[in-house]
């Protein structure tokens, strides 16, 4: 009955309902989107650094793997340490260099990436198969596309610090396979061969940009960062956890703009639910006050008034996390071309632990502003109330 | 007959503040109803008759005397006892019938029950009963908006009923109606009195007060 009740009264305005749902629902879409960019961004890049079951990065002392140019020394050697390793299952060396591809057309600059065929988790093949032999070349999807690259095709390459540029300079490379690079940034032509084809032809011979580890199924792996940094004093190890803590330091902002704007669309819906219900309760005090005169008790009252305004809320709410989805969705569309960040980062990312926490949040912050004239209806003086509307 | 009244009021007063000054609408009423009476209050316009009816239905509590209803004084009460009293005991009626909008008639004539408990397919039924019984068995499912003045007050008048009050008390129940309309809402009332229900009823109506079998004259706060 009070459901009926409260539903009608509110079908009874529909104009008053629209432009209230209609209000409330654009704040609730800003709070869903807030609460995604939140924790969108670490939880994307907590997901992207595990993507391919390696859980901790070996990087030059005091950066992040490809933060610099900074290489690793010695690598054979650490890798082969780190192998022998019991907290390690397995370990993917990853040298990082830019390159000059040059196919029929103009050279292009790409982003090459030496690696273990057997041990790698930068990219996914498509095509063909992984580069196991100098002289072999995996080119990125969009890459290939862009420069016309199929597998079979040839194409020559330079890397390293005097890159020089002319038809037929640098080693000639055969496309074996095509793939997808999972750290590629919008817009970045990627490729990957043999580390030591790669560490010869950029002059870095011995070095690698950083390494990928995996931990033996059960094993923590923040405490093998830990276990591990102890025996290697003169890298930096951290787990997946530790560089989203190390990359949410350096995007506070956006956490910091997603609080106050969430915070302020939870205000702006209280003061736009309480506005709506206050006008609605104040024009129907005669109604309350007969409601009242004939039986009906306060908790009665106050639970029917509450019952509109959650009801009015639930609306709004619903329809506002349904527009919040599309709208993170045109804004991360906009945001995809983020610049040096890997193209797999999403900014939103819809959560439904957070999008259930944004709609309980909505629906206290309308009981809240629903309370106050609720409270203030079922108090009122019943006999002066009917006397004052009927004079 | 009990002899025990259904309702007391003994030397009742009640003052409002007013804009800084205080109005005394009754200055010292009383009167007894016992069951089965039938009892118009007549008196012009701010005499003090709505006060009373507010006072003897328990919506309102005298500032000095005391109000008696089914033996119970209603200043001893705090609001929920006092609310479920005029909840089970009495049926309002009001001038301007005061129906909710947004519900049918037989949805208006359940809320009391359903206030009071009463489980579904009981108060429906119940409430189909009453509409009958006052002459709307055809309009059920209709909501106000599509009933006419005669027709509102005969709801009003089935939600008084609901919950098989002691005491019905009516305040200028035919105050908007036309003059026949007004007689049929007084044959209801004359009809629901010889059924048994006891009724008070304020009215400048002289042909209502006709009907009732006791009236009273108050003037200026005070009956005469």
């Amino acid at each position: 009955m009070i459901l009926r009740y409260a539903s009608r009264e509110l079908l009874a305005h529909p104009l008053r309902t629209l432009l209230a749902i209609g209000g409330v629902a654009v704040a609730s879409a800003m709070l869903l989107d807030m609460l995604m960019l939140g924790g969108g961004l670490s939880t994307s890049f907590s997901e992207l650094l595990t993507v391919r079951g390696y859980e901790l990065r070996v990087s030059p002392r005091g950066t992040l793997p490809l933060d610099t140019d900074v290489t690793l020394r010695n690598a054979e050697a650490l890798v082969s340490e780190l192998r022998a390793r019991d907290e390690v299952a397995g370990v993917a060396p990853v040298l990082a260099a830019n390159a000059l591809l040059e196919t029929d057309d103009e050279p292009v600059r790409v982003f090459a990436l030496g690696v273990d065929p057997d041990e790698q988790g930068v990219y996914t093949i498509r095509e063909g198969a992984a580069p196991r032999a100098a002289g072999q070349l995996l080119v990125g999807a969009e890459a290939a596309e862009e420069l016309g690259l199929e597998v079979g095709a040839s194409a020559h390459l330079t890397a390293g610090g005097g890159l020089r540029v002319g038809r037929g300079i640098g080693e000639r490379f055969e496309v074996v396979g095509i793939a997808d690079f999972v750290y590629a940034s919008t817009g970045e032509r990627s490729v990957a061969m043999d580390l030591d084809a790669l560490a010869r032809l950029a002059g870095r011979d011995g070095q690698i940009s950083f390494a990928m580890l995996r931990v033996p199924p059960g094993q923590d792996p923040e405490a093998a960062a830990a276990s591990l940094s102890v025996v290697f004093p003169d890298v930096e190890i951290a787990s997946a956890a530790e560089l989203v803590e190390k990359a949410q330091r350096r995007l506070s902002y956006f956490r910091q703009l997603a609080l106050i704007l969430g915070t302020v669309s939870l205000v702006v819906t209280a003061l736009l639910v309480g506005t709506i219900m206050a006008v609605s309760i104040n024009d129907r005090y005669r109604t309350i006050a007969v409601l009242r005169a004939i039986g009906i008790s306060r908790r009665s009252v106050l639970v029917t008034l509450a019952a509109e305004g959650l009801l009015l809320v639930t609306l709004a709410a619903l329809t506002g996390l349904i527009l919040g989805a599309f709208i993170a969705r045109y804004l991360e569309s906009i945001l995809a071309d983020f610049p040096g960040l890997p193209e797999a980062i999403r900014f939103f990312v819809f959560q439904p632990r957070q999008t259930l926490q944004a709609f309980l949040a909505l629906l206290a912050a309308g009981a809240v502003a629903v309370a106050i004239p609720a409270w203030r209806a079922a108090g009122l003086p019943i006999a002066r109330t009917l006397h004052e509307e009927e004079m | 007959m009990s002899t025990e009244p259904i309702v007391e009021a003994v030397d009742v007063a009640r003052t409002y503040a007013m804009q800084r000054a205080a109005v005394e609408a009754l200055k010292g009423v009383t009167l007894r109803v016992m069951p089965g009476d039938f009892v118009a209050i007549m008196g012009p316009s701010g005499s003090g008759k709505s006060t009373l009816l507010h006072l003897l239905g328990a919506v309102d509590t005298p500032t000095r005397g005391a109000v008696r209803l089914t033996g119970i004084d209603v200043a001893s009460l705090d609001d929920r006892e006092r609310t479920r009293l005029r909840l089970l005991r009495v049926g309002l009626v009001f001038q301007r019938f005061h129906l909710l909008p947004m519900l049918t008639a037989r949805e208006n004539v359940e809320l009391p029950m359903a206030e009071a408990g009463v489980a579904r397919g009981e108060r429906e039924g119940r409430a189909l009963k009453l509409l009958e019984r006052v002459g709307l068995g055809h309009r059920v499912d209709h909501r106000p908006g599509r009933l006419s003045g005669g027709e509102h007050q005969r709801v009003a008048i089935a939600r008084a009923l609901a919950n098989q009050p002691r005491l019905i008390v009516a305040d200028e129940p035919t105050g908007e109606l036309d003059s026949r309309t007004s007689e049929s809402i007084l044959d209801l009332f004359r009809d629901l009195n010889g059924e048994g229900a006891t009724i008070v009823v304020a009215t400048h109506d002289a042909h209502l007060a006709e009907g009732a079998t006791s009236r009273r004259q108050i003037e200026d706060g005070l009956l005469v």
